[in-house]
């Protein structure tokens, strides 16, 4: 592989530093808007992790995200531990019930996984919404939220947001970025080949299935909190995957930056809708769709796959390119002893 | 006029280039053998002809009629029949019903359901059951069949004694005497270089594309057959 | 006693979910495309009816089956002639799931701006409630009609398929969609021509939900999910498992129901689920 270099990191400290600063310039409103922005960044990721990297396409993440929520109220409310050390324990809950799952979902293939995920889903939502333990079918607020400090709670809150979007598309570029991630690629490119020259499938795709769990569960965990109060329908919306479904496929599945572009025309095309063009909530859906339609039909690669591929950009690239050309050590004898042993 | 006239004809896989220029006749009624080494653009031929494969560049005419611009669809209901590489006979089908799908392009003639059964007796005892059940060279026989009941002026033969015992490709072959004897004309891919001289009155060689050999297969010694197919 | 109603009334119940599901099927079995618009349109259907039913005031509702299927089949063949058969033909099967579902996103949001999102329901009249009685058991007619029209539709599909030319033709195509075209097959007309059925199917399933229940611009995701189960443990291409298949699934509902008030679906899905693990194709199991 090339030497790495430093453009990304460069980008990733400034994006830090971006997060850190926000709160001295924005205010709450602006601050809740980009809690959102960033968190649907990371499912986002997530989501592109396991549906463009691995080749596992789930309509059922909503679980993940709902139960890391869940988790996180729960646990928060009953051990009267402050919320903010419990999006952690969010995220494995996320990561845990990933795991339990896995074994199940990966018997199935293509479409009857990506539907068996959403009835896994919806399996999720209606057992959480049968046990009062969760708060049933009306929902539970965060009464744990009595522990922290009501003035800091928001920055807080966006910080934490901060972290988990900036973690997830680090994350997912360093992880591309090593052996493990070649092997992934490897797998969802060609799965008899992978593992004819000894990627463990299984345990690939196990891996990337639970950390998107992870990624998802401390999205869920995180976004809940910001909104102290959580219930079923809301936890268990499917419309988290579908907002991470458009972004993906609109800014370029399989790419880092494709969910970046996605992300950023997402909330830009609903506040265009919503403030400027002051038309009601569901147009700025209706144009996402016609979009995702029209990117899945005429640039399957999305608009950073356009990109790529009309002015060659690169940007957060995990592509391996081969050693460059010597032409000396091509055209150089072989050695004696291998002479006589080709077949 | 020939039957089938390809004039300076190239067809591309993507950006690969397959045939450069190549140049054919198919004379009415007769037998023509394409021979030549794997990956020499026989196929590729074949396809382009029955319109399936990309024709980028030159002419195709058949009966005095340019075809090199129209549609799988409509090729067919001219009279060019393919025998396609694999056999490709459907398996949700039954043998019957594999044969009824051929006659699907209207056009009538000698070839019918019962006079199909006569040139391959053995299919009519299997003939409700799924194609794909019956063995390679029953399978064959479905496939030839499929084409014959078309009514074709043109069948496109791709490899069809491929993966098939000895015996069973004479068999096969011996229907062409009657397939030939209707008034159809063949066009026959065929990786055994004598078999394909004995069968066809003409014999075209492909190498990497482009035409190595052409003319009356008794025209030709082994040897210059041989440097015509490897290319020496 | 109580138990034999509820158990009737789950296979009663189970005819819709077939119904729901059979348009699916067909799509599923011929073209291996995963339609997620099939409920916006289900839902579609229903406001039609609903919208003919105040330009006609007075008549049955059952006669507007006719032109609401029409107007459906119209819609499916120029969805498919235009958008679709360019996402089959990419040969990615991912790429239909993403179209298809960006279609019902459109279509759900757009119902909710055009429509609104009050519930509407179509008026049965005497039919919705009218029953019979047969050894104690009280039974509505609206069911059974549903029941003996989901078997109807079942069996003239298994029928067309199986028996007529067209079945021939799209089963062909359905095999091997380029080599039909050497017999004269034009695939794109083919494919344009099931999704019409599809959605014919679906707008039928429609018109009897909103006979039977209220319905929103998201009535279509919420009975999807039932519908894709119906045609996954059915397995592909098999109508007939289908049909079984909605019939089990509307029986664990509402026996789930009686058990558990509240959570009945849950059953469904569990039972969706046990299937699914021990026949990871469906009960019919996948064609090669």
């Amino acid at each position: 592989m090339r030497p790495p270099s430093l453009v990304p990191w460069i980008g990733f400290a400034a994006a830090a530093l971006a997060i850190a600063f926000a709160p001295t310039v924005a205010d709450g409103g602006l601050l809740r808007l980009l809690s959102e922005v960033l968190i649907t960044l990371a499912m986002a990721q997530m989501w592109n992790l396991l549906a463009g990297y691995t080749g596992l396409v789930s309509m059922g993440h909503q679980a993940f995200a709902g139960i890391g929520a869940y988790v996180l109220f729960v646990a928060s409310d009953r051990l009267g531990i402050s919320p903010y050390w419990m999006v952690p324990v969010a995220g494995l809950g996320g990561a845990l019930l990933a795991a339990l799952v896995a074994p199940l979902m990966f018997r199935l293939r293509d479409a009857y996984f990506s539907i068996g995920m959403w009835v896994l889903a919806e399996i999720v939502r209606l057992l959480v919404a049968k046990f009062p333990l969760f708060g049933g079918e009306s929902g539970v607020p965060l009464q744990a939220v009595r522990l922290v400090e009501a003035e800091s709670f928001q920055q807080n809150a966006f910080w934490i947001s901060g972290a988990i979007g900036l973690a997830a598309v680090a994350g997912v570029y360093l992880l591309m970025r090593s052996p493990f991630g070649l092997g992934l690629m490897a797998v969802r490119d060609n799965e008899l080949a992978a593992t004819s020259i000894g990627v463990n499938v299984w345990r690939n795709r196990f891996i990337a299935f639970v950390l998107s769990g992870l990624g998802f569960g401390l999205a869920g965990g995180a976004h809940f909190m910001g909104t102290m109060f959580v219930s079923p329908d809301s936890a268990f919306d499917i419309n988290w995957v579908v907002t991470a479904m458009f972004i993906v496929i609109i800014g370029g599945i399989g790419t880092i930056e494709g969910p970046l572009i996605g992300t950023v025309i997402y909330f830009g095309l609903r506040e265009l809708f919503n403030t400027w063009f002051a038309m009601s909530g569901g147009w700025y859906l209706i144009a996402m769709g016609c979009i995702a339609i029209a990117v899945m039909l005429l640039a399957p690669r999305g608009l950073w796959g356009l990109a790529r591929e009309r002015w060659g950009w690169r940007g957060l690239s995990v592509q391996r390119h081969p050693p460059p050309r010597d032409e000396a050590s091509l055209s150089a004898p072989l050695p004696p002893s291998t002479q006589g042993r080709t077949a | 006029m020939p039957l089938l006239e390809v004039r300076e004809l190239c067809s591309h896989y993507g950006d690969l280039q397959a045939l450069f220029d190549l140049s054919l006749d198919v004379a009415e009624g007769e037998a023509t053998a394409l021979i030549g080494a794997n990956g020499a653009g026989k196929s590729t031929l074949i396809r382009a002809i029955a319109g399936l494969g990309s024709r980028s560049r030159g002419a195709i005419r058949f009966d005095g009629q340019a075809i090199e611009a129209e549609p799988a669809e409509r090729i067919a209901r001219r009279g060019i029949a393919l025998v396609p590489e694999g056999r490709m006979l459907f398996p949700s089908l039954t043998v019957e019903e594999n044969l009824r799908m051929g006659a699907l392009c209207g056009r009538t003639g000698h070839w019918t359901l019962p006079t199909v059964y006569a040139l391959f007796p053995i299919l009519q005892e299997f003939r409700h059951r799924p194609a794909t059940q019956l063995s390679g060279g029953q399978q064959q026989m479905v496939s030839i069949g499929r084409a014959l009941m078309a009514n074709p002026r043109l069948m496109l033969c791709d490899e069809i004694s491929l993966g098939l015992a000895p015996v069973v490709i004479e068999q096969i072959y011996r229907a062409f005497g009657d397939i030939r004897a209707q008034g159809t004309a063949l066009l026959v891919v065929e990786q055994d270089v004598t078999r394909a001289c004995r069968i066809a009155q003409r014999v075209y060689c492909l190498l990497k594309g482009r035409v190595t050999l052409a003319g009356r297969a008794s025209d030709f010694s082994a040897a210059q057959i041989a440097n015509a197919y490897f290319g020496h | 006693m109580a138990w034999l109603e509820t158990l009737i009334n789950g296979v009663l119940l189970g005819g819709l979910y077939a119904l729901f599901g059979l348009g699916l099927a067909l799509v599923f079995g011929v073209m291996r495309m995963v339609n997620l618009a099939h409920g916006e349109f289900v839902v579609l259907a229903a406001y039609f009816a609903v919208f003919l039913a105040t330009q006609f005031p007075g008549v049955s509702p059952l006669f507007f089956i006719a032109p609401v299927a029409l107007a459906a089949f119209g819609m499916g063949y120029l969805l498919q002639r235009l958008l679709l058969n360019r996402a089959v033909a990419t040969d990615d099967p991912l790429t239909p799931v993403l179209v298809t579902f960006g279609i019902a996103v459109v279509l759900r949001n757009l119902m909710v701006e055009l429509f609104g999102a009050d519930p509407r329901a179509l008026d049965g009249g005497a039919l919705a409630t009218a029953g019979f009685e047969i050894g104690g058991l009280r039974i509505g007619w609206y069911p059974v009609l549903v029941l003996v029209l989901a078997v109807l539709a079942f069996g003239a599909l298994q029928w067309l398929l199986q028996h007529s030319r067209f079945g021939l033709v799209v089963r062909a195509t359905s095999d091997h969609r380029e080599i039909v075209r050497t017999m004269g097959v034009r695939p794109r007309h083919v494919y344009a021509v099931v999704m019409g059925l599809s959605l014919a199917f679906a707008s039928v399933a429609g018109l009897l939900l909103a006979l039977r229940t209220s319905f929103t611009p998201f009535s279509g995701v919420e009975r999807l999910l039932g519908a894709f189960e119906v045609v996954i443990i059915g397995g592909l291409g098999s109508f007939r498992w289908a049909l079984v298949g909605g019939i089990a699934l509307g029986v664990a509902q509402l026996v789930g129901q009686r058990l558990d008030s509240n959570a009945g679906a849950l059953y469904a899905h569990l039972l969706f689920f046990a299937v699914l693990m021990v026949r990871p194709n469906g009960i019919a199991g996948a064609r090669t």
